[in-house]
């Protein structure tokens, strides 16, 4: 059996002490590609950065394993700066900064950057910055910077959300590969149904007014919860 | 009547003068152009200008308190001491009083500044020109201000460069930075740190103007004019080291005051530096 490499117990999430969501119980697999789908403002990105510990719970408990598993986060595009005149290569080598790692002389991580840039056919792209590549460009780019960190766990908040339907459902393929390649956990925010249903094998349904469900697609699709919010037969 | 220029032969006949005030304002140059890369990508323009006027104040207040009120502190504790508590108060979280940044920032620069031209006009007459420590107009610098630039310089430049993969981490994805593990509060309080220490030590030097200018004009010359950070980190540098060399030879040949000029030596630099970005593109 796949060991846990994340656990919430009847974790709410919300701010300044007031909840957004009921109390979620839910654990994350080795190897396994979640889903979280929600309408826009449904609490995915509460939840996700109070996992990430990013913002307090207001109750509940998060587990993680000892050692805790090497994370790598993709936030919504807008949390990254990009001011800054990075060039992809450099953006890939901050997936391998663990703690205080950047005292160190990074020279052997160069050789990796390329390599996973390679992996994900971004190696032209290593000298270009990266505020001037396309989104898709970048979610490789972002792909190759988790490969690097040799992340066990990756949690990417709408990765695909300014990408049309190509390119995004090439997005989620990709990372489905890598997934499977790397045996690494995948947890997706999107709210493209769907793309979430094709890929995913546990999905993670919040809304603060239908409920909260979790399961593989097919159970989740048949809660109580979705038919509230899409109908028995919704998004098929 | 035109009044004749001085030339090179007095210069260096004269360079025992020259030299620390030169090697200051290079010195300084450097390293405030060093972490000004920093401070422009980190849109902390404003807590730069904050800084250096406020590390004004410092020095100005040091001055009444020795001649009006017989309590001797150095000009550079006072710098120091001002600048500090300018940071501590940059450094809160603004939005409690539901106010922004920027406006917290402009009070505090406007204080400082009208504050230094009210102290500095009771301590004029006496002892220092209030413009000497607000638009660097003095030629001179102490050896023990120039030691205190060379050491806190030395200092600072090298723990940012040390920590520069970190720093930069933490200023492009801080969020990303936080869940791999990075200290991203301590870097940040560290580069700030490390910038009110520089601009309050090289302020008392050199003036608030000129310390401002090298704070944030050689980053912008160097951003526009390279494409990666790498190349615009030691860019910045330099250009800041030459702002302040060659502004200190045109202000003694043209009988400039120093400060304004090594200010426009700066800001030619991001003239020179725009049309290479239009030429090379939006990249």
């Amino acid at each position: 059996m796949s060991a846990a490499l994340l656990r919430c117990q009847d974790l709410v999430v919300g701010y300044a002490g007031r909840g957004v969501l009921p109390p979620i119980t839910m654990q994350v697999l080795e190897g396994e590609f979640w889903v979280v789908v929600g309408r826009n403002g449904s609490g995915k990105t509460t939840w996700f950065r109070t996992l990430l510990g990013l913002l307090r719970p207001v109750s509940g408990e998060i587990h993680w394993p000892t050692p805790r598993p090497n994370l790598a986060y993709v936030p919504q595009r807008s949390a990254f700066d990009e001011l800054y005149p990075l060039p992809a290569l450099d953006v890939v080598r901050m997936g391998a900064e663990r703690g205080l790692s950047f005292l160190r002389p990074g020279g052997g991580q160069v050789q990796a950057a390329r390599q996973a840039l390679e992996e994900v056919d971004a190696l032209p792209l290593a000298a270009r910055t990266f505020r001037s590549l396309s989104e898709g460009q970048k979610q490789r780019v972002l792909l190759a910077r988790m490969i690097a960190g040799q992340a066990r766990l990756a949690l990417l908040d709408e990765p695909t959300a300014a990408m049309d339907a190509v390119a995004e459902e090439e997005a989620m393929a990709m990372l489905d590969q890598l997934r499977r390649k790397h045996g690494m956990a995948v947890v997706v925010v999107s709210h493209h149904l769907p793309v979430a249903l094709r890929h995913a094998d546990r999905l993670l349904f919040l809304d603060p007014e239908a409920g909260v469900e979790v399961g593989t697609p097919e159970q989740v699709r048949q809660s109580e919860a979705w038919s509230a919010r899409y109908g028995v037969h919704g998004h098929d | 009547m035109t009044e004749e220029l001085p030339t090179w032969s007095e210069f260096i006949g004269a360079w025992e003068l020259f030299a620390d005030p030169v090697l200051c304002a290079t010195a300084a140059g450097a390293v405030l152009g060093l972490l000004g890369v920093h401070i422009v990508l980190r849109r902390m323009v404003f807590v730069a200008a904050t800084l250096s006027q406020t590390s004004g104040l410092g020095v100005a207040l040091a001055f009444y308190a020795g001649i009006h009120l017989g309590f001797e502190l150095d000009p550079l504790v006072g710098a120091i001491a001002a600048s500090m508590l300018a940071a501590g108060l940059a450094s809160l979280d603004p939005r409690r009083l539901r106010m922004g940044r920027d406006s917290m920032l402009a009070m505090l620069w406007l204080f400082a500044g009208g504050a230094a031209l009210m102290v500095g006009d009771r301590i004029s007459q006496e002892a220092q020109d209030i413009n000497g420590i607000l638009f660097g107009t003095a030629v001179l610098v102490r050896p023990q201000d120039l030691s205190a630039v060379l050491w806190v310089g030395g200092i600072c430049s090298a723990l940012v460069l040390w920590a520069r993969r970190g720093i930069v981490f933490a200023g492009f994805d801080p969020d990303g930075a936080r869940v791999q593990g990075l200290p991203v509060r301590v870097l940040d309080l560290g580069l700030l740190l490390a910038i009110t220490l520089m601009v309050a030590v090289s302020t008392r030097a050199l003036g608030a103007l000129p310390v401002f200018a090298f704070s944030v004009l050689p980053a912008i010359a160097a951003l526009l004019a390279v494409r990666h950070l790498a190349g615009a980190l030691p860019l910045a540098a330099l250009l800041g080291a030459l702002a302040g060399g060659l502004g200190y030879l045109i202000a003694f040949f043209f009988s400039f005051p120093v400060g304004a000029s090594q200010t426009v030596v700066a800001v030619a630099f991001v003239m020179l530096a725009l049309p290479v970005r239009l030429v090379r593109g939006s990249e």
